[in-house]
């Protein structure tokens, strides 16, 4: 397959997951609106900003505010995370990006698969924030949820199986897990932060990574943050939970195969072991989940690396004609 | 009522302002204003059709068009705009025998111009034997003298053609031969799609000629183009990216015929042969049908500062290890004023006399023609010679004085930049205009392959001048478009 399609079809798999990602939190948020405290409600903007790694454009965060400004605030944040332009992430340009990358290999996807990306793209397009604020948010985000989870089932049972799904896999993979890690950072920090006895804040981690069910089928309702920590690092049957995604990654490296350079190829390889390896030997009773998290994010991002080195932008020494070897 | 006198046929609203002028052909009536008798079903069924049926599907396409991204992208003063051409879903229909007539003499022009590359770019005969004047070929911008020599594959420069007809009173006319990267087939199929859908009954019962195969039809030509020796042809189609007007066209046609959709920095080229890059490495490429223009292909032979093609293509093409489609310097052939003379090569090379005529032109370069130019332009069409899709292009009747005075100078300052034609009345065809059936001008390209032989698949992109009285189809222009059905008669 082409290396620039291949990387396209890798973007398209980011993308993806870091729009439904920020969907997700986004519709638990908008649903906190409606009858949490304001205090909880701050607490969850400082989670999604710390998740993602950086400061609201409006101005910096606070932990608390008067009732009438929460709102307010609430409204601009979201503005800022779903259809701000110079917001490279949000969900809106998270959409144009996949859909961009989608178009430059439409020919590599199945219709289908087009038509379902390019239906809540131009309607994404056209709305904004005063729109789906003037009646209920969280349907918004909701549909933003189904539009993508569409997406994945259509291209699950449209796709041909070959280089290219594999890619658009490997990208959502290896995007799943670096959020996923950076929530976690993010989750410690704001509950350290906000210094409360903090039950509800585990529970709604839970719910957001589709793991509350998985939870309470362990050892009961008590909610207790190592018990949650480990099932979202280390359950291998949670589709969130970081080594379901590592395996993943091994599968997808495995599935498609050698690139142009041998070495660079086992590179790569090697270094999905290297995350193997932390879950497996350095989190069992880490002292600093934190240190670890950031470890393993670094860690997801030389594979990143790794991969466009090896399959997409891999050198090569052309030798074109010299000038003047036309005249005759 | 229809044009001037009432007539039975055209009870009902449909037709209230449907009029025919004996000036003009109309593709469905005869001047009386009874059906053609290839478009009696098609007339009949719109008779029946409930206006909110045509209305509805009318939209339907539209919405289908847009979910499906079937765009063209226009370029305005700020960004990049995603467009769908409107498309009308009655279709316009001729019949078969008329058809044949048709392919023949597009088959037989085709041959004469590639005749014509094969020898203005070796010992140009034509020029020596005194057909063509010397400057017209050799002073146009569209030869590339870097292309002397070249053998092109079978001999065939243009293996994919469009060319445009258009129908007056007196029968078809060739307006223009596109021999560089046509384009519009696409929109052929998708358009076909949509029509089949909207009219379905009709189509059923109507022998309606294929062109659902184009691409089965593009890839067995390509195939044939490939380098000698070279049995099983690793095929790409090399575009100038995603913003690119015809970005969807190229898409479309790459998964049609099974190749890889390549830009130049997918390219590589090494001792003589050209790669493109995989995830698995290197892979040889073998026939390219290219996209792009000739000043953009490759950076060491034409325009230095293209990032869009390959260094080295053309050293490859050269050797003979990779075919280019069409071949490079092929513009020289559809120039608008070397267009003048491809009756004369249809003499020359194939001793026949054409079958489709040519629009008469006069070219300013001449001072009588000039003269007469100037004397007429509000019946003339100028042209300016090398520029395409409707610009730079002045339609005499339907311009002011002060157009035609801007006009007036430029043809003093550069005659040979020009060149003028009487303005056809194009013929018309039925269009549904805000809920009624009214008659627009329409034009006609169909598009001819040459490989091992000719072929043609019996459809052609139908373009439309949306805008009452118009004459200009161009889709960057407030054109649309129809299907065109090609029907074959009972035995």
């Amino acid at each position: 397959m082409l290396a620039r399609s291949a990387e396209s079809l890798y973007w398209i798999g980011r993308y993806l997951e870091r729009a439904a990602h920020l969907a997700r939190l986004m519709r638990q948020q908008t649903e906190s609106l409606v009858d949490s405290p304001v205090r909880d409600i701050y607490f969850g903007w400082h989670r999604i900003y710390g998740a993602l790694g950086r400061q609201p454009h409006p101005g910096p965060l606070d932990t608390e505010a008067d009732e009438q400004y929460t709102l307010a605030d609430s409204f601009t944040l979201a503005d800022d995370l779903t259809f701000e332009p110079t917001t490279p992430d949000s969900i809106r340009n998270c959409f144009a990006q996949a859909r961009e990358n989608a178009r430059q290999v439409r020919h590599r996807i199945s219709a289908q698969m087009w038509t379902s990306l390019n239906r809540p793209y131009l309607r994404l397009r056209d709305i904004e924030i005063q729109n789906i604020w003037a009646s209920t948010p969280e349907q918004f985000y909701a549909a933003v949820e189904a539009d993508i989870d569409t997406f994945r089932g259509v291209s699950s049972s449209t796709m041909y199986r070959d280089q290219g799904w594999h890619f658009i896999r490997m990208g959502s993979l290896l995007e799943r897990a670096e959020l996923v890690a950076s929530l976690l950072s993010a989750q410690i920090a704001a509950v350290r932060l906000f210094d409360v006895p903090a039950d509800a804040y585990w529970t709604s981690l839970l719910r957001l990574l589709h793991a509350f069910e998985a939870y309470q089928q362990g050892d009961g309702l008590e909610v207790d943050p190592n018990r949650v920590l480990e099932l979202i690092v280390s359950n291998p049957q949670l589709p969130d939970s970081l080594s379901m995604s590592v395996l993943g990654l091994h599968r997808e490296l495995s599935a498609i195969g050698q690139g142009p350079d041998r070495t660079a190829t086992s590179q790569a390889r090697t270094q999905a072991d290297h995350l193997s390896d932390l879950l497996r030997s350095a989190w069992p009773g880490t002292a600093d989940p934190e240190g670890l998290f950031a470890e393993f994010r670094d860690a997801i991002r030389r594979l990143h690396d790794l991969v466009t080195e090896t399959y997409f932008d891999y050198p090569v020494m052309a030798r074109p004609p010299r000038l003047g070897q036309f005249d005759q | 009522m229809i044009g001037t006198g009432a007539h039975a046929g055209f009870d009902g609203m449909k037709f209230h302002d449907y009029d025919l002028d004996a000036g003009i052909y109309d593709e469905l009536f005869l001047n009386d204003g009874t059906p053609r008798p290839h478009g009696r079903d098609l007339y009949e069924t719109l008779l029946e059709a409930p206006d909110e049926y045509m209305n509805a599907v009318g939209e339907w396409v539209t919405r289908s068009f847009t979910h499906e991204g079937i765009t063209f992208t226009v370029y305005g003063d700020d960004e990049a705009d995603e467009r769908i051409i409107p498309i009308d879903c009655i279709p316009r229909v001729m019949g078969g025998s008329e058809w044949r007539g048709l392919a023949r003499g597009l088959e037989q022009r085709l041959a004469a111009l590639n005749a014509f590359l094969r020898d203005i770019y070796g010992p140009a005969r034509i020029v020596t034997d005194g057909v063509i004047p010397p400057d017209m070929i050799f002073g146009c911008p569209q030869y590339r003298v870097e292309m002397r020599g070249f053998e092109a594959p079978r001999g065939i420069w243009v293996a994919v053609c469009g060319t445009d007809l258009v129908r007056t009173v007196d029968g078809f006319r060739v307006l223009e031969d596109n021999l560089r990267v046509p384009s519009g087939v696409s929109y052929m199929i998708a358009i076909r799609k949509a029509t089949k859908s909207a009219m379905r009954r009709l189509y059923r019962r109507s022998r309606v000629g294929a062109v659902e195969n184009y691409g089965l039809v593009l890839r067995q030509t390509l195939r044939e183009m490939a380098p000698e020796g070279c049995d099983d042809p690793t095929l790409a189609l090399i575009t100038p990216g995603v913003y690119n007007s015809a970005f969807y066209e190229h898409m479309f046609l790459a998964r049609q015929i099974g190749a890889e959709l390549v830009e130049g920095r997918d390219l590589v080229v090494e001792d003589g042969y050209v790669y493109m890059r995989t995830t698995t490495g290197l892979r040889r490429v073998d026939v390219i049908y290219r996209r792009i223009d000739d000043d953009f292909l490759d950076p060491l032979v034409f325009r230095p500062d293209s990032l869009l093609g390959a260094p080295g293509l053309l050293h490859a093409a050269r050797l003979g290890n990779v075919s280019v489609v069409n071949a490079p310097g092929t513009g020289v052939a559809d120039d608008k004023s070397v267009y003048a003379f491809v009756p004369d090569m249809i003499r020359y090379y194939l001793a026949e006399e054409p079958i489709i005529p040519n629009v008469d032109t006069y070219l300013c370069r001449r001072p009588e023609d000039l003269e007469y130019t100037l004397d007429n332009l509000e019946h003339l069409v100028v042209k300016r010679v090398g520029e395409s899709g409707g610009y730079g292009m002045l339609v005499g009747p339907h311009a002011d004085a002060e157009e035609r005075n801007r006009f007036a100078s430029l043809l003093r300052e550069d005659p040979a930049g020009f060149v003028a034609q009487p303005t056809l009345a194009l013929s018309r065809a039925p269009c549904l205009i805000d809920g009624r059936l009214e008659p627009r001008h329409v034009d006609l390209r169909p598009f001819i392959l040459s490989g091992s032989e000719t072929r043609i698949v019996p459809g052609a992109f139908c373009r439309i001048a949306l805008r009452k009285g118009s004459l200009v189809v161009n889709s960057s222009q407030g054109g649309g478009a129809k299907d065109f059905w090609v029907l074959e008669e009972a035995e």
